[in-house]
């Protein structure tokens, strides 16, 4: 929506002048970049804020919003309560919800206003969402998720009537991921509703004429709120699509914040590094490190090692007991908001958290951060360490303590990514099915819709600006009537077309549609409480299932001991028993990024330089590395940055192929589709496959057909797409991500929570599905969907051309070492094991037992 | 269709088909186990949109098999029906017509939820618990061979868990497949239905395990 208002002047406004007061009252002033979003949001503008956590970024948005709502009712703005709701602030993260809402209520009651604040989210109870429905809070507080619940309320478009803004925090969070698409969608509608008085009952528009009058006030102002990323114009486009306004702008905070990065070593470096296991063997630096510090943040990337190292820390430092805590996804939520609190209060000496303190919130009073292992991407590592030193003008300090010595060089790549400020882009996600199939039959369980209506307002998005007539109407035809069947014995039942309304009628399928959305999270979990009651936490269930009764395994801190599962729970007793298992949760094993990625192969190259000149200039982590790094060069070579280092090496498990581009998890796991499928046209052959952040393992029972004659071609970009998709692997990779698709899509059903029963005979597992269309529905659009995730989520198509031909302007560097490399043992007892092969399945299974009969 | 490896069990001859069943040559009877006849129905109708191709191939398998070895009876030791009645149900009434000579044995199993009625008009003659033929005792679940003093000495045929089985070889590589599966006193056949997931089983050093490798099968131990 293009503005033609007149442009209003900011400091001669009244909302202004109270606000300021308010300001001025408590000694604090405004920031310059928070007029700046509060002069364009009372001008009906649009846009994103680029503002980092703890520097005032809430109220650029909020205050803009109280200032618009002062400016229009300046007579009554103190006294008007029941205004309905003006501004919808989305959240990725319902923890962050009470912290925001504590702030605004603060100012408002400042102000001496009448507004409400409420929030949304899965943890609201009922009573309070009633209380919404007969009237809405001012400012709703709301997570992506939420926001699909709404629209799945009978009478939604009545709710928006009032609004006038909405905010979406932490954009760069939801950027790039699903939820990102749901607000999308959401926002879609949203707008829809609000332009489009034709499309509502006449109820709502009899409502809307009374509470607006005039055509100005019709206008919502959409604002992103982000940390800075690579591509924030785009992160902006994404957001605002919908509005087709080219009218917007970026408000930056440009507040510069020292950060200080400091390398803990190892006191002997291990030549021959392995993940993991380093780590906890540092924990003494970690605790002088606690020691020394006020509040302390440990972050560890699984929540696996991160209760592994609880328990250390608490073994080797009992003293610890009482002032450390844990903090993951899969903890009980009051425990977690319990933490939160703490860390406020500044009661907590240390917590140990995952990705799952990331967000948001300030802890004041923590003052270091220590990382442990890589963090993966500069964006996240630069994000955790601002999460220290929160005062203005205090250095956030972060430590980077690695889980094995090679990683020590990530640390310098850091630093020098830092201080270029390489920071990575968010590509935002492209023609998600999965969620457009949830949030069409979200929209048909409230009021039903009208396709083409709903398509007009799906293409503003940017996810679907580029979905076909045909795509949109086989995602109908598949709600309707639900793919392949054999008509007269078919009673597929889901949206029915009433008089061209899509509705979903059956109750239990809306009850049920319901309690399925925002279900993200694929694998099972199970509940875990202990058997007298008390709830602990969540667990995968593909745990829990290999454990037997009796079998101890540790989760959110506790030692337990697994006595049974029932309904959907697993019950557990306290155990003081030394040994127990660690829980793995799937999922979160996040790439290198291609930023850290170009900077680890410059210090590689610095590494190859000192190795070689004693004299050259390098960091102190590359050159504490120096013993690992002179055996490398002894027994295969250390690649620059215009190589690529490949080496063969053969064991008794068999023959080795590593090659080593430093892309990151996902890029090698194409690259070896790619290469294994290109060597199996040579012959026929079968690899098993392991891969980490720096390189990939290729093993098989045969000597690998790789050597300068062929290297070139093998790498070569040419029929790129053809051969990854004939490679077996595409397949196995496009298994994983159906999980994911099933559930979004609707296709897996979780169970009623509590009602175990209730969902009988309906339990099927993703990779059954995924075999079931592969083999009969081919071209089912969700699956199809799981085949292009591959390519771009996966593969990241557009990363792994330029990986290719990186390595086609590269040196292809070929040793035969005599025996495993510092850079080859990591990969070689790394457990992360798939199977590639051109073989026929029969002859493969035969010559698997021959070997095995030896 | 194949079925080119031949076991015996007490002198009986038995034919083991990669289409996911047995065949007693002696008894002139196909032996076969979780048919889940319905499943695809039960999940559409539950708004889950799985292909119902694949109830249509499991019957016309099944069909085929008849042809092949015109069995005099079929005994299926449970889960014939996946859940309540549905449409699908009535494409295997009409089925059934059409195969009124061959006489279907059930044992019930944990899915066989319909009621007694229903088995009646379709043909079906229902057992509750197991069924003993000769030396052979047919009951769904394996778990629960043997606990019969009468049956003891017989030997079990059952299915239920959907047997699968792991191969793995050099280059720590490793395949899985549905699976036939006999110990020296019950077999566990694979699940019939297409629609059906596996439970890996580890056989013992005296057992034997068939893996379903396509259209063949692989002696596995």
């Amino acid at each position: 929506m293009e503005n033609n208002l007149p442009q209003k002047k900011l400091h001669d406004t009244p909302g202004y002048k109270i606000v300021s007061a308010w300001f001025a009252s408590n000694n604090m002033s405004p920031f310059a970049f928070q007029e700046e979003a509060w002069q364009h949001i009372i001008n009906n503008q649009s846009g994103l804020v680029n503002a980092p956590t703890g520097c005032g970024k809430t109220f650029s948005v909020f205050l803009g919003a109280v200032i618009n709502f002062i400016n229009n009712n300046v007579d009554g703005y103190s006294k008007k309560k029941k205004n309905g709701l003006q501004l919808l602030w989305v959240t990725p993260l319902r923890a962050l919800a009470k912290d925001i809402a504590r702030a605004m209520e603060e100012v408002i009651a400042g102000l001496g206003m009448q507004w409400q604040i409420g929030s949304r989210n899965g943890d609201t109870p009922i009573a309070e969402r009633q209380k919404q429905r007969r009237q809405m809070p001012e400012v709703l507080i709301i997570t992506p998720e939420s926001m699909h619940l709404l629209l799945a309320q009978k009478d939604y478009a009545e709710i928006f009537t009032s609004l006038k803004t909405i905010a979406v925090d932490e954009w760069h969070e939801l950027l790039g991921s699903k939820r990102g698409v749901q607000v999308e969608l959401a926002i879609s509608r949203i707008l829809g509703v609000t332009q489009a008085t034709g499309m509502l009952s006449s109820r709502t528009e009899r409502r809307s004429r009374e509470c607006e009058g005039s055509a100005e006030q019709r206008i919502v102002n959409l604002w992103g709120i982000s940390a800075t990323i690579g591509n924030l114009e785009q992160a902006r486009d994404v957001l605002l699509s919908p509005l087709k306004t080219h009218n917007s702008v970026i408000v930056r905070a440009n507040i510069p914040k020292p950060i200080e990065v400091i390398s803990v070593f190892p006191d002997e470096i291990e030549k021959y590094p392995w993940s993991g296991h380093l780590g906890i063997k540092l924990v003494h630096k970690a605790i002088e490190i606690i020691n020394n510090s006020r509040t302390t943040l440990i972050f560890i990337n699984t929540r696996g090692m991160s209760e592994l190292w609880y328990q250390t820390l608490l073994k080797e430092c009992p003293d610890l007991a009482g002032a450390i805590a844990l903090h993951h996804g899969s903890i009980d939520m009051e425990m977690r908001t319990w933490v939160e609190e703490s860390l406020h209060t500044g009661i907590l000496k240390a917590v140990v958290c995952t990705a799952s303190l990331d967000l948001g919130v300030d802890f004041r009073p923590v003052e270091t951060v220590i990382q442990v292992g890589s963090p993966k991407g500069v964006a996240r590592f630069l994000q955790r360490a601002g999460r220290s030193g929160h005062q203005p003008g205090e250095v956030s300090r972060i430590y980077f303590l690695p889980t094995h010595s090679l990683e020590l060089v990530e640390a310098a790549a850091l630093k020098a990514a830092k201080d270029i400020n390489f920071i990575e882009s968010r590509d935002p996600r492209i023609l998600c099915f999965d969620v457009l199939v949830q949030y069409l039959c979200t929209l048909a369980v409230s009021d039903g819709f009208r396709p083409e209506e709903i398509f007009e307002e799906v293409r503003t998005t940017y996810c679907y600006r580029d979905i076909t007539d045909d795509e949109f109407s086989q995602i109908t035809h598949f709600i309707t009537s639900g793919g392949t069947a054999l008509q007269q014995y078919d009673e597929y039942k889901k949206v029915e077309v009433i008089d061209g309304l899509y509705k979903i009628n059956s109750r239990r399928l809306a009850m049920r549609h319901r309690l399925h959305i925002g279900t993200i999270v694929s694998d099972p979990m199970l509940k875990v409480r202990f058997i007298g009651g008390g709830y602990i936490g969540m667990i995968e269930e593909w745990f829990i299932s290999r454990l037997q009764p009796g079998d101890v395994f540790t989760l959110a801190g506790r030692t337990l001991e697994f006595v049974m599962i029932k309904e959907m729970t697993v019950l557990a007793r306290k155990s003081s028993s030394k040994k127990s298992n660690i829980p793995s949760w799937q999922g979160g094993r996040m790439p290198l990024s291609a930023n850290l990625g170009i900077m680890l192969r410059k210090k590689f190259n610095e590494a190859y330089l000192v190795t070689n000149d004693k004299k050259a200039q390098t960091d102190v982590e590359v050159k504490a590395l120096e013993p690992l790094f002179i055996l490398q060069q002894s027994l295969s070579h250390i690649p620059k940055e215009d190589e690529l280092l490949i080496e063969h090496i053969e064991t008794k498990d068999g023959y080795h192929l590593f090659v080593y581009p430093f892309e990151g998890r996902l890029v090698h796991e194409a690259l070896g589709a790619l290469l294994s499928y290109r060597l199996s046209r040579i012959t026929p052959i079968t690899f098993s496959f392991a891969m980490n952040d720096y390189g990939f393992e290729l093993l098989s029972d045969r000597p690998i057909p790789l050597d300068d004659s062929n290297a070139d071609e093998l790498f070569s970009a040419e029929n790129l797409l053809e051969d990854i998709q004939r490679s077996v692997n595409s397949a196995e990779m496009a298994k994983r991500k159906f999980r994911d698709i099933a559930v979004i899509g609707g296709l897996i059903f979780q169970g009623y929570p509590g009602e175990y029963k209730k969902a009988r005979h309906l339990q099927s597992s993703a990779s059954l599905l995924f075999q079931v269309f592969n083999e009969y529905d081919k071209n089912n659009l969700l699956l199809r969907q799981a085949y292009n995730e591959v390519m771009e989520q996966q593969m990241e198509e557009a990363r792994l051309r330029d990986t290719l031909s990186r390595i086609n302007n590269s040196k292809i560097v070929i040793t035969f070492p005599k025996r495993l490399t510092p850079f080859s043992f990591p990969l070689k007892v790394d457990s992360m094991r798939e199977n590639l092969s051109s073989e026929k399945l029969e002859d493969r299974v035969k010559r698997m037992q021959e070997q095995l009969s030896k | 269709m194949n079925a080119s490896h031949q076991i015996k069990i007490k002198n009986q001859n038995l034919w083991l088909s990669s289409e996911r069943c047995l065949y007693w040559e002696q008894e002139k009877a196909l032996v076969l186990s979780d048919l889940h006849i319905g499943k695809t129905g039960h999940f559409r109708k539950a708004g889950i949109a799985v292909p119902q191709t694949i109830f249509k191939e499991d019957m016309h398998r099944l069909v085929s098999l008849i042809q092949h070895f015109s069995p005099s009876k079929l005994i299926v030791v449970g889960d014939m029906f996946h859940s309540y009645a549905n449409k699908e149900l009535e494409l295997f009434t009409k089925w059934r017509g059409d195969f009124s000579s061959v006489d279907v044995k059930l044992v019930k199993g944990n899915h066989d939820i319909l009621q007694k009625k229903w088995y009646s008009n379709a043909g079906i003659e229902l057992f509750d618990s197991a069924l003993t033929i000769a030396g052979f005792c047919f009951q769904h679940d394996p778990g629960e061979c043997g606990m019969d003093e009468a049956n003891k000495k017989k030997y079990v045929f059952s299915g239920h868990i959907h047997p699968g089985v792991t191969i793995s070889g050099m280059g720590k590589q490793s395949l899985h497949f549905p699976c036939f599966y006999f110990t020296d006193t019950y077999c566990v056949l694979p699940a019939f239905s297409r629609f059906t997931g596996t439970v890996s089983i580890r056989p013992k050093e005296d057992d034997m395990a068939f893996a379903i490798v396509n259209n063949s099968l692989v002696r596995v131990n």
